[in-house]
This record gives C-alpha cells, sequence and structure tokens, in this order.
C-alpha cells in the first residue's frame, strides 16, 4: 500500500487495564491476565459478553530451558478468551518477535474488516523461577550451531556491538547511556505500580555499575518481571458512547531483517536500514510527520535502542541521539521536550515489551496521566528493533 | 578439550566443521549465482534459488573489525569469561558479517576498522571454531 492508512483514526483504544509489576509472584499468569483483562473491560464501559476479538502475542523471551505452560508461565489469546467467556468470533496470536505491535496490528485489522466489534489486546510476561537466560546446553543442534559455539548467546552480546560500533562512530560514550538510564528510572520511580517505584538511580550510580558486555552492564537493560497490560479497541462510531476520549490509531508500520545472517547477529546497520523504510512508511500512512508529534514512547529494553529509534523516526540526525538526550531532549520535565521515557519505559517498569510504550501514549492522549499529564495531540510508540518491530501512531484528534 | 559448547553438524553443516577441524575456513558459496553466504539457507538469500546446492570454499579469512564487546558474563556453562568477541566485515565477502573471538585477549586496544585475520579455537579432538587475530599492523 502507499499513501493514507485506509483505516486511519477509524480505530479506537477506549479502556485499558494493567497489574501491579512485580520481580516475581506465586500467582499463576492466566489469573492475573485474567483479573486485569476484567478491569480493562469494566473500564472501557463494556462488559466480557461484548468483547468479541481477542489479540495478543505469547512469547516467552528467554534463552534459559524454560517449558511455557499457557495460563501460568504464557498467556495466549486462546488461553484468555477460553478461560473469561463470552462468544469470541475472532481470535488470534501474532508469531515473531515485535510481539506487542504485531498482536496490535491484529486487534486493528480484526476491528477494520469487521471480523469483531470489540477486541481485547493483551500481553502477559513471566519471570520463570531460576536463572532468566541461563542455558546449561553443552551441544547446540540447528541455528545455533553457528553462535554457540564462539561464546555468542543471547541477546545482548549483539546488542553490546550495536551499541559499541554506534558508540565508536558518533562519540557516544556510558556517560550518554547513563543519561537514557537515569530518564527512564527517574520516571519509573514515580510510577505507583512500577517494578521500580520509589527507587531512581544518579549518573554516578550508573557508571559504578561495571559493564556485563562492553559497554553496557545489567542497568542498561530491562529486568525481568511478572505484568500484564490489556488494551480494549473498537471502532470509532463505536467509541463515541464509551465513557474514556477515544485514542485513534493514526498509522502503523513494521520492520524486517533485510541480510540473511547468523542467529540473533543484529547490527546497527542493518536496524538503520530497516528502520528508515519502516519510519518513511509509518510518516506516509499516517498523514503526519516527526513535528507533528507531541510525544515519542520509544521502546528501550536495552538503551542504544533509544539513540535508534529517534535517529530512525526523524526525531534528530543520525548518529545524534546521544547529544539530543543529554542536552534534554527527552527530559519529561521540560515541557518542550519529547518526554520519550515519560510512561517509564522498559527500564524503568521491567520487561514489559512495549507495554509502557503504548499504555503512555494512551494515557497522555487520553487524558488521563494524572500528575504526568502533558499537552498530547498526537503520539508515536514503537516496540523492539526497527529491523523486527513496529511502530505506531495515535491521535485524540482524529479530524 | 575445553567445556564449551560445542556444534552438531547437520547435512547443511558438515562440510564448514569439517574443514574448520583443519584450520580452513570454507564457507558456502551458491552454485546458480556464484555469491557466498553464510550460515547456508534452503535458499540462496542473493538470487532466491531454492536449489541453492551450496559448495563449500576456502575464502582467505582476512576482514575488517565493525564492533567487539568483552564478555565479562555469559548465559552459558562451560563458558569462561572474560573474552572479546568481534563482529568482522570479511575484505573480499562484505556482505558477510561473522562473529567470532578475538584471540589477542580482552585488553586488545581495538579500533573500527583495525585488519582482522581467521584464526581457530580447537574445542575438542573433533572440533575447532573460527576466531580472529589482529593482522599485523606493519
Amino acid at each position: 500500500m502507499s499513501g493514507l492508512f485506509a483505516s486511519h483514526n477509524r480505530i479506537a483504544i477506549v479502556g485499558y487495564a494493567h497489574s501491579e509489576v512485580v520481580r516475581r509472584t506465586s500467582e499463576p499468569l492466566g489469573i492475573t491476565a485474567l483479573r486485569t483483562a476484567r478491569a480493562a473491560i469494566e473500564d472501557a464501559g463494556l462488559t466480557p459478553e461484548q468483547i468479541d476479538g481477542f489479540t495478543s502475542s505469547a512469547l516467552l523471551p528467554s534463552s534459559g530451558e524454560h517449558a511455557a505452560q499457557d495460563g501460568i508461565s504464557v498467556v495466549t489469546s486462546d488461553w484468555l478468551a477460553k478461560h473469561l467467556g463470552g462468544h469470541a468470533h475472532y481470535v488470534a496470536g501474532f508469531q515473531g518477535i515485535g510481539q506487542l505491535t504485531g498482536s496490535l496490528s491484529l486487534a486493528v485489522n480484526a476491528l477494520a474488516s469487521g471480523a469483531a466489534d470489540y477486541v481485547l489486546l493483551h500481553r502477559a510476561l513471566h519471570n520463570p523461577a531460576g536463572k532468566y537466560n541461563d542455558n546449561p546446553t553443552t551441544e547446540f543442534a540447528g541455528d545455533q550451531q553457528w553462535s554457540a559455539p564462539q561464546g555468542f548467546f543471547g541477546a545482548l552480546p549483539a546488542i553490546a556491538m550495536v551499541c559499541n560500533e554506534y558508540c565508536q562512530r558518533y562519540g557516544a560514550t556510558r556517560e550518554s547511556l547513563a543519561d537514557v538510564v537515569v530518564e527512564a528510572r527517574k520516571n519509573g520511580a514515580r510510577l505507583p505500580w512500577s517494578y521500580w517505584h520509589g527507587k531512581p538511580i544518579t549518573k554516578e550510580d550508573y557508571l559504578a555499575e561495571p559493564p556485563i558486555n562492553d559497554p553496557m552492564s545489567r542497568l542498561d537493560c530491562d529486568i525481568p518481571v511478572q505484568g500484564v497490560g490489556v488494551f480494549v479497541l473498537t471502532t470509532a462510531d463505536r467509541a463515541k458512547d464509551l465513557p474514556h476520549k477515544p485514542v485513534y490509531i493514526s498509522s502503523q508500520a513494521f520492520g524486517y531483517p533485510l541480510h540473511h545472517r547468523i542467529p540473533l547477529h543484529w547490527t546497527l546497520d542493518e536496524m538503520m536500514e530497516s528502520g528508515v523504510g519502516l519510519a518513511q512508511r509509518l510518516w506516509e500512512s499516517s498523514g503526519l510527520g516527526p513535528a507533528d508529534i507531541d510525544t515519542a514512547q520509544v521502546y528501550d529494553a536495552f538503551s542504544p535502542f533509544v539513540y535508534i529509534w529517534l535517529e530512525v523516526l526523524g526525531f534528530c540526525p543520525v548518529g545524534e541521539a546521544h547529544r539530543f538526550i543529554s542536552e534534554g531532549g527527552i527530559d519529561s520535565d521540560r515541557p518542550d521536550s519529547l518526554g520519550t521515557l515519560s510512561g517509564g519505559g522498559a527500564i524503568g517498569n521491567g520487561r514489559l515489551h512495549g507495554l509502557p510504550q503504548l499504555l503512555e501514549c494512551y494515557l497522555q492522549l487520553s487524558g488521563r496521566a494524572g500528575e504526568r499529564q502533558r499537552p498530547t495531540t498526537n503520539a508515536v510508540m514503537s516496540y523492539s528493533a526497527p529491523h523486527f518491530g513496529g511502530a505506531v501512531v495515535l491521535t485524540n484528534d482524529p479530524a | 578439550m575445553t567445556g564449551r559448547p560445542l556444534p552438531v553438524p547437520d547435512e547443511t553443516s558438515a562440510p564448514y566443521w569439517a574443514a574448520c577441524a583443519e584450520h580452513v575456513l570454507k564457507l558456502p558459496r551458491c552454485s546458480n549465482c556464484g555469491e557466498f553466504t553464510l550460515p547456508p539457507d534452503v535458499t540462496c538469500p542473493h538470487c532466491q534459488s531454492p536449489e541453492p546446492d551450496f559448495k563449500f570454499e576456502p575464502v582467505s579469512g582476512r576482514g575488517k573489525l565493525r564492533s567487539w564487546t568483552v564478555i565479562r558474563h555469559s548465559f552459558l556453562s562451560g563458558v569462561e569469561v572474560p573474552f572479546l568477541l568481534v563482529d568482522v566485515q570479511l575484505d573480499e565477502q562484505p556482505h558477510i558479517r561473522m562473529v567470532g573471538r578475538l584471540l589477542d585477549g580482552p585488553e586488545a586496544q581495538l579500533h573500527i576498522g583495525d585488519a582482522v585475520t581467521v584464526a581457530f579455537e580447537d574445542l575438542s579432538p573433533e572440533f575447532a571454531v573460527p576466531a580472529f587475530t589482529l593482522a599485523d599492523a606493519s
């Protein structure tokens, strides 16, 4: 497709709920999800019987040896639809790495096509017992034969090499990365539900933390948690009759890997190349551009992702994001900034796979952000890395 | 014999690991378009041929550093830290990027674009894995 998104501002988020974000809990993830789903449906002014669509993505993103169990450590839409009761017409799961933006697109497309009238979008994350990523395997078959024998394993080494290439090429340092992490933790500390509530850190705290994969330390990575977020979506005409100000989906765009490489070998150039294409499609199909955006909630599971997203989306020139941030460009306490991590992001909440980004866009645009409320008409959120993930433009002004 | 994880060769990779055991870097080359790729895929990533019939052919193993990281914590068992992982762009096959260890040690002073050449780490009597060393700067 080209030109404006055919469902431009025709589909809206009309309610939400989220759980507390905790490190671990004995409560099965399915129970947390059910409770949160019921709260979101009530928030939207609906009843469970009215929900006829369910979309999600259920991946447990660990490189450890954890057997996923539906209702315990993952929650699929099939599970939630069955356990919530009601009469689903459309139940779908997104399979891929861009989970939240991918499953949001399933919801939007189901509503736009008429496959469902009210869709419940959820994401449920679990932190299994034992070490999250440790893997005792001693012989690797299949894809990982190409990487594990070198000791190249899990997501972090590749992200650290992307980060280092960025730092070497553009002059960013650990002091620059500290500005991202301190901002995320500052905002997360202000959120009563966040795992990091009341626990901001200083630049000195950050710099005192030893790197684990240079130049990145644990503080550059989101912490595994248990938490659930749920959004209720419907069509714009139905949204008019519901209690909260609708937040419309203006456009959505997705990125794809461009190069064949060994597993998890993500590179800076590929992220940028794929991301520039994604951003072009996003802005063209939204009818808006970066200058129209009041807040950009970009994904931050790993701190350097913030640089990459701000640059590909056009909020600052390539190679300049670290300076843009150091000069206050995302500082949530400055009214003229992008407020990029005002919802705490992943680093300020925990490993919630894009939920904090979508939640903060929704809360700001619906006027429900409380003490954090900033004047907001148009927002953008992004999830994952640009060559796998997606981005969504949202607005409260569909005219 | 190290305690490090070993590869399990299969029919798509056996010639690669057999050559590595002899300390020779052989990469899969598409029989249709002649381009190298890594790892082999069910189609050729360059010409999209569904019958790439990859042949494993020796390459120089010379390349340039694109990036690196010192691994100070690993999620794998049997892997001692710290060590340097490097992202290498091959000189003659610039579309190929390899990730291996740099055997010069974690304290090596590195720069983007530094010249490296392939080397091999013996993991067991049967298996060696490609790594790199800094090429002689003189």
